[in-house]
């Protein structure tokens, strides 16, 4: 078996805002627990495009206004070699600040506006500082495609449900975390969007959608980390990888996810 | 008019106190502010009270404590606001039920922790004889949006500072030690340099306390570190030596700009274990000295001093030794963490909450490192949000924890068997006072 994985970090120095890294780290264990030998590449300013060719799956987090206009500077001139990844259809993750700098603009609370990469087709502002941000527990309900094919395979067995009522249960499409932004995100007519809110704000507080979707590339503002507790996210993000890399289907082993499941359900509780 | 809100505040907090509905003491500074907004201007003018204002991410607890302990070790009469209570109207609050019937404050020292986002305002109603500032590091991103935010809004309230104030800030942590410095161009452009050009000072005397060479432990960053920019010029700073997180010998290899000269890098005694401590002794010993207290009056006071309540506090239940390091942003966490380890911890709880107090976004605990955790005997694992910290236990490949969803069975099962080994506890704000609620009957001293 010995398949291997290589995972392009996006500036982890400027943008690690919030428990980012905790996206990495769960990417990284869930591999090597299955037997997969992980790399992780950090890409800043120095890296070429031919390592980017080589990336396998593409991880990007959350920075404040003043290092999201440092990165931006220096990402436009890896357009190209990103672009090409993301239509060659290998996955990747962009949470928090990240979306919003592969959305066609972003304009910040102060200063003038940042042109994004334009890989999903949307854009992104900031509401202003006189209006609140978009703070709180999330929960949303993801596009069914987007789950590890494991997940999508197992029985719809209600004890699974944790005795919470089916649409809420861990095992389905549920996804929970926390967000918290000033900038509000409308996509556009090519833009599918990642999840459905169910309870919390998600790109807007407007109409409903949470995050966006552009072939195997995802865009969303949860926090939580995003991963850590939604590991059929995490799972799906893996096997895309391995399914481009080495052009086979890919049927990953499960893991223990009960003190995840443990983890949702508090928070479905909860809230 | 606010002898009247005093009157009637002091009745107030009396009321919840004989009713037992919990502490009630931000309410009646709450409701003077409402009626008077420069209560607090007014009551300090009317008063002989000198003011030490105590602000910063860590240490502010323990920094006030350690100035409060020395003071009256001395014969000074000092009064202090609980330390949740740092927002205005808990300073208000303070500052009413503490007055006399004729309304004046009859002390010689308040002393006034405050939080980062409250200061500004708090220092629209007080001029404060010292402002001490510790360090800014990443906390709560919930309630206060970023660190570059927060040093924004502190540097334009500084700037209205008069001449009678004296600055006491930490020269280790950059963003602080270039807080004097009032840069040409107002507030950060983002993608664009800021302070090149003329750049004026504030009136304000300072003085810096900061450690030297020889106690920094390490030259590289940790992954929690903020404020690793150059705040004049926007490049990478450099790091010589760190002490913890952003806190170092740093340098601009772009600009120049360095590390300012330091009055206070080191004392005779420290009575708190951790690296971290060392920076509020020296906040705490340049206050004092400024005050007139001799050498030998300040180490007096730091020999009896008895810490505050759940930083480091060690306290005995059921006959069995527990030792409880607040741990309420990465930071925080790390240097409890480090210093725990350093004591020859074998026994971890570990409690994580998600209330206002703590932040409502536990995002952070993947921000911190937990290195040698396999070295543990036992790690236990409680709070509301109890199965968060237990992923993140389990991704740094531990499966030997226990995960509790009552607290008092977590503690019960930490000193079960323990003998004469201690049982070290990090937990968050309102899980360290659950904690205390539960080891002593309350949940502060």
């Amino acid at each position: 078996m010995n398949k291997q994985l290589k995972i392009g970090w996006l500036y982890p120095e400027l943008m690690s805002t919030y428990g980012d890294r905790g996206n990495i780290t769960v990417l990284q264990k869930r591999c090597e627990w299955r037997g997969i030998k992980v790399e992780i590449l950090n890409i800043d300013q120095n890296t070429s495009d031919q390592q980017l060719k080589t990336i396998d799956l593409l991880f990007g987090g959350g920075a404040q206004d003043h290092e999201q206009a440092i990165v931006i500077k220096d990402l436009q001139k890896k357009k190209k070699s990103i672009k090409e990844l993301i239509e060659k259809n290998v996955p990747a993750l962009f949470v928090c600040g990240a979306p919003q700098l592969m959305g066609h603009y972003y304009e910040p609370a102060i200063g003038k506006r940042i042109e994004g990469l334009g890989i999903f087709d949307m854009v992104s502002k900031h509401a202003g500082p006189d209006k609140p941000r978009l703070i709180g527990n999330i929960v949303a309900k993801v596009s069914s495609h987007i789950i590890a094919n494991e997940v999508k395979q197992s029985p719809d067995d209600s004890t699974q449900n944790m005795g919470l009522p089916r649409r809420l249960a861990p095992r389905n499409d549920v996804i929970v975390g926390f967000e918290n932004h000033g900038g509000r995100t409308y996509l556009g007519e090519n833009a599918k969007p990642f999840a459905k809110v169910i309870k919390g704000f998600g790109n807007n507080g407007e109409d409903g959608t949470e995050g966006v979707v552009y072939k195997n590339a995802i865009g969303c503002y949860l926090h939580g980390p995003l991963l850590p507790k939604n590991p059929k996210i995490t799972d799906y993000l893996i096997e895309k990888a391995l399914e481009v890399k080495y052009k086979e289907k890919v049927h990953l082993k499960p893991l223990d996810d009960e003190l995840e499941n443990k983890a949702i359900k508090y928070i479905l509780e909860k809230f | 008019m606010n002898l009247l809100l005093i009157h009637f505040g002091k009745l107030l907090s009396f009321i919840f106190r004989t009713l037992n509905l919990g502490n009630g003491s931000t309410w009646p500074g709450h409701i003077a502010l409402k009626i008077n907004k420069h209560f607090i201007h007014d009551l300090l003018s009317q008063s002989n009270v000198k003011t030490i204002l105590i602000a910063g991410t860590n240490g502010k607890t323990t920094t006030t404590q350690l100035i409060r302990t020395a003071l009256e070790k001395n014969g000074k009469r000092v009064i202090q606001n609980e330390s949740g209570a740092n927002l205005l109207n808990g300073i208000a609050s303070t500052l009413l039920l503490n007055a006399n019937t004729i309304g004046k404050l009859d002390y010689d020292y308040a002393l006034l922790e405050v939080d980062e986002n409250a200061l500004p305002l708090i220092l629209k109603e007080v001029t404060p004889d010292y402002l001490v500032l510790l360090n800014l590091f990443r906390d709560q991103l919930d309630r206060y949006g970023e660190v570059n935010t927060i040093v924004t809004k502190w540097r334009e309230a500084l700037t209205k500072l008069p001449k009678e104030t004296t600055l006491i800030l930490n020269a280790d942590d950059p963003q602080i030690a270039y807080l004097p410095v009032i840069p040409a161009k107002a507030g950060i452009q983002s993608g664009s340099p800021i302070g090149v050009g003329d750049d004026k000072r504030i009136k304000t005397p300072v003085l810096y306390f900061g450690l030297q060479s020889s106690q920094f432990s390490t030259d590289k960053l940790q992954h929690a570190a903020d404020s690793v920019y150059c705040p004049k010029c926007g490049e990478k700073l450099f790091f010589a030596k760190i002490a913890f997180s952003h806190l170092g010998d740093w340098l601009c290899k772009h600009c120049s700009l360095k590390r300012p000269k330091i009055e206070a890098t080191k004392f005779t005694i420290y009575p708190l274990s951790g690296l971290y401590n060392k920076y509020n002794v020296l906040a705490a010993l340049q206050v004092l000295q400024q005050i007139g207290l001799t050498t030998k009056q300040i180490e007096n006071a730091f020999e009896d001093f008895a810490p505050a309540f759940g930083r480091q506090e060690i306290i005995t239940y059921k006959n069995k030794s527990i030792q409880i390091f607040l741990s309420k942003n990465p930071t925080s966490f790390n240097q409890s963490y480090a210093t725990m380890r350093e004591l020859g911890a074998t026994n971890l709880l570990l409690v994580l909450n998600d209330r206002v107090p703590d932040g409502r976004d536990v995002s952070w605990i993947w921000d911190v490192d937990l290195p040698g955790l396999s070295k543990f005997k036992r790690i236990l694992i409680a709070g509301d949000r109890a199965y968060d910290m237990a992923l993140r236990i389990k991704y740094e490949d531990c499966n030997d924890f226990q995960t509790f969803e009552n607290l008092e069975e977590a503690i019960e099962a930490g000193i079960k068997n323990i003998g004469k080994e201690t049982l070290f506890i990090l937990p968050t704000y309102s899980a360290m006072l659950d904690v205390r609620k539960i080891i002593t009957g309350k949940k502060i001293l």
